[in-house]
């Protein structure tokens, strides 16, 4: 039987990060404004009573702040006792007048503070929860986490399993929407719950030995179309999130698309041996008594009313369990194995389009497949790398959180470019006497299945017409677990003329970097191989190209992100080659060149590892 | 002229929420009208309200319940 399992978490921030900016404006900034703890704890009662009315359980991430409101903490210590919620600690809501005396900063973002700031913060918070509650917390978070932060807390305070570890997508979109001021930069991360490397906090472990010792939660359950394309916040499963979109219906204050959301993410327990999995998170700021964007105060509290009401009908259905967060992460235990990947095709609900998108994810990379592009690849991270990735002040990286992509469809272009330059992709070209075909441009839907432990993803059949010939051909994607490698096979199912041939180009237009900005692409080197002939192209913005008959593979070592990307092929007249990119196109290009004829099939394997 | 403040509720420019930027406007009381700082947007609360309905135009299938994810028919 499927489950699906609901993570409701609520923080009691004193300090709502929004409600001091928005409510207080016109006056001066006063963190320990009366009005705004009294204002803030009310919040977080009502939201505990709405899903306790509900029948559900939660888990209360306290705050640093909260830890200093006695009723703050007896109210954590009587709905433990009463309703069997978590008593969590969070190292969001920092900011208070405590923190702001002994750290002399405004910064509330754990993951950006000095290593040293880390630890004595960590050591702080948890203490204080200790002194509170006799106890240290079996859960923690933050929007995101970073690799030694949570080996760090995981080798100070054992009892952590489980953390809320990365926003899903949250990158320069959200720095964009917010006006370029809010600095949340984690993209490239899973969407669903994983078990972060101790490398790498986006990369899942793909072992015991790389295993950080928690089990990982995102920030909300996000909708795997809408928010890579848009903004993230308006999209996902915290009931503010569509009415920040105004994803709503302004008569009757109906929101169909917020249970479309939840029951999209039940139905990913079919790609993923029956389980599945949502999480909502919310804190106090944005449900306060003068409304937030265009939504007054009753229309907040109904969203959350109806939010848990839904979980609530589902759990009286036995469609649902609620857990905490301490009991996932057994759960998850149980459940998952390292290499198991997190799969989920992914509808448009939201547009009205009929796109459809593939992701997959596992310790070596993760992917989307665009339907609507003919089975493109549009995003690749290259988790097998298991890129060491410091964050924070005193690292080159002081808040970008992101995991590198070598292909970002949205940042780096796709398919479609300004008129000159190649965008990042990776796809496939039919030819056949002087025309060419794109297969982006072939829109489809695709369904998946496994085959012992092949995640495949099949393509509905594409014709492609050219002037004297159409061709009919299917894409399959192949992942076998635990291997780093995708294979793409086209099949040629039939021909307007079953004696013609064409010509496949299957091609890979990459990159690095974590924004829509162009990296030094000067270390990367380009090679390909046929026995023991090789050429080599060193990255110089020289617009070279090298190729071999019957090329064993291709590749490009990428330094700054450790990683080494290899392409190989099997089918008729295979021709590898490599292309160096140019100052206005800083790209680089793999692709094999052959011959398909009718019900034969062209494969290419993608293959990422560590390199250095 | 006096400064300006905050409206009723803290409305975003339609205008800027169209390509996928959150600013709140700030209310002018003399003119009745709130105002971007970022776009030249400027409306009364009924013109920002009408402007709203217009931004919610791509969500074609915002009112629709689905019942099945993998059914394109």
């Amino acid at each position: 039987m499927d489950r699906f399992i609901v993570n409701i978490v609520h923080r009691p921030e004193m300090v709502p990060e929004y409600a001091e900016k928005v409510t207080g404006q016109g006056k001066a900034e006063d963190i320990g404004r009366g009005a705004l703890l009294t204002e803030s704890l009310d919040i977080f009662k009502t939201q505990q009573a709405i899903a306790h009315k509900n029948g559900l359980k939660t888990t209360i991430q306290m705050t640093y702040a909260s830890l200093f409101n006695d009723e703050a903490v007896a109210l954590a210590k009587e709905h433990h006792e009463k309703y069997g919620d978590e008593i969590s600690l969070s190292l969001l809501g920092l900011p208070c007048e405590q923190f702001r005396e002994k750290y002399h900063t405004k910064d509330f973002c754990i993951w950006m503070f000095s290593m040293e700031e880390k630890k004595t913060i960590v050591r702080d918070v948890f203490g204080k929860f200790h002194d509170r509650f006799g106890f240290y917390p079996e859960s923690t978070g933050s929007y995101y986490m970073d690799a030694d932060l949570i080996n760090f807390i995981k080798a100070e305070y054992p009892s952590v399993k489980c953390a809320v570890a990365t926003c899903w997508e949250e990158g320069p979109k959200a720095y964009h929407t917010c006006n370029n001021s809010w600095y949340t930069f984690m993209d490239g991360g899973p969407w669903a719950p994983w078990i972060p490397s101790k490398q790498n906090t986006h990369a899942p472990a793909a072992n015991e030995a790389e295993d950080s010792g928690i089990v990982a939660i995102p920030h909300l359950s996000r909708d795997l179309l809408a928010c890579y394309d848009g903004n993230g916040s308006n999209f996902g499963t915290h009931p503010q999130n569509v009415l920040r979109g105004m994803i709503y219906d302004t008569k009757t204050w109906e929101y169909p698309y917020l249970y479309n959301l939840i029951d999209q993410y039940r139905h990913l327990a079919k790609f993923n041996n029956g389980y599945a999995y949502n999480m909502m998170f919310v804190g106090p700021g944005w449900m306060n008594k003068m409304g937030r964007w265009e939504a007054p105060y009753e229309l907040l509290k109904k969203s959350y009313e109806d939010g848990c009401a839904y979980y609530g009908q589902l759990k009286k259905e036995g469609k649902l369990t609620d857990m905490t967060m301490s009991e996932f992460a057994d759960f998850y235990r149980e459940k998952k194995h390292y290499t198991e990947p997190e799969c989920a095709l992914w509808r448009d609900i939201l547009y009205g389009s009929d796109k459809q998108l593939f992701w997959y994810c596992d310790p070596y990379m993760r992917v989307c497949v665009n339907m609507d592009q003919g089975g493109a690849i549009v995003d690749l991270r290259p988790y097998a790398a298991k890129l060491e990735w410091p964050v924070g002040i005193g690292t080159p990286h002081v808040q970008d959180a992101s995991y590198p992509f070598l292909i970002q469809e949205k940042y780096r272009a796709g398919y479609f470019t300004h008129y000159a330059g190649e965008g990042t992709i990776r796809s496939a070209k039919i030819c056949h006497n002087g025309e060419e075909v794109d297969l982006c441009l072939c829109r489809t839907h695709g369904h998946f299945s496994q085959v012992c432990t092949d995640r495949v993803l099949t393509l509905d059949p594409v014709e492609i017409e050219f002037s004297d010939l159409t061709v009919k051909l299917q894409t399959v994607f192949t992942f076998p677990e635990g291997t780093g490698q995708v294979r793409i096979e086209r099949r040629v199912l039939s021909m307007s003329d079953p004696e013609a041939a064409v010509t496949i180009n299957e091609y890979m237009v990459a990159c690095y970097g974590t924004t829509e900005y162009a990296e030094d692409m000067t270390s990367l080197t380009l090679a390909v191989q046929a026995g023991q002939e090789k050429e080599v192209i060193p990255y110089a913005y020289r617009c070279r190209e090298a190729s071999l008959a019957g090329a064993d593979e291709v590749n490009c070592a990428l330094p700054p992100i450790k990683t080494k990307v290899t392409m190989t092929c099997q089918g008729r007249d295979k021709t590898g080659y490599v292309r160096e990119g140019y100052a206005f196109s800083p790209m680089f290009t793999l692709g094999y060149t052959g011959t398909l004829r009718e019900k034969e099939a062209f494969s290419t394997w993608l293959r990422l590892e560590r390199a250095d | 002229m006096a400064q300006a403040g905050k409206g009723r509720l803290n409305y975003r420019c339609p205008s800027c929420f169209m390509r996928d930027l959150d600013i709140d406007m700030f209310y002018d009381k003399e003119k009745g009208e709130y105002y971007c700082i970022r776009c030249q947007y400027r409306g009364s609360e009924a013109d920002v309200l009408a402007k709203n309905e217009m931004a919610r135009f791509r969500y074609g299938a915002m009112s629709k319940r689905f019942t099945d994810f993998e059914d394109f028919s």
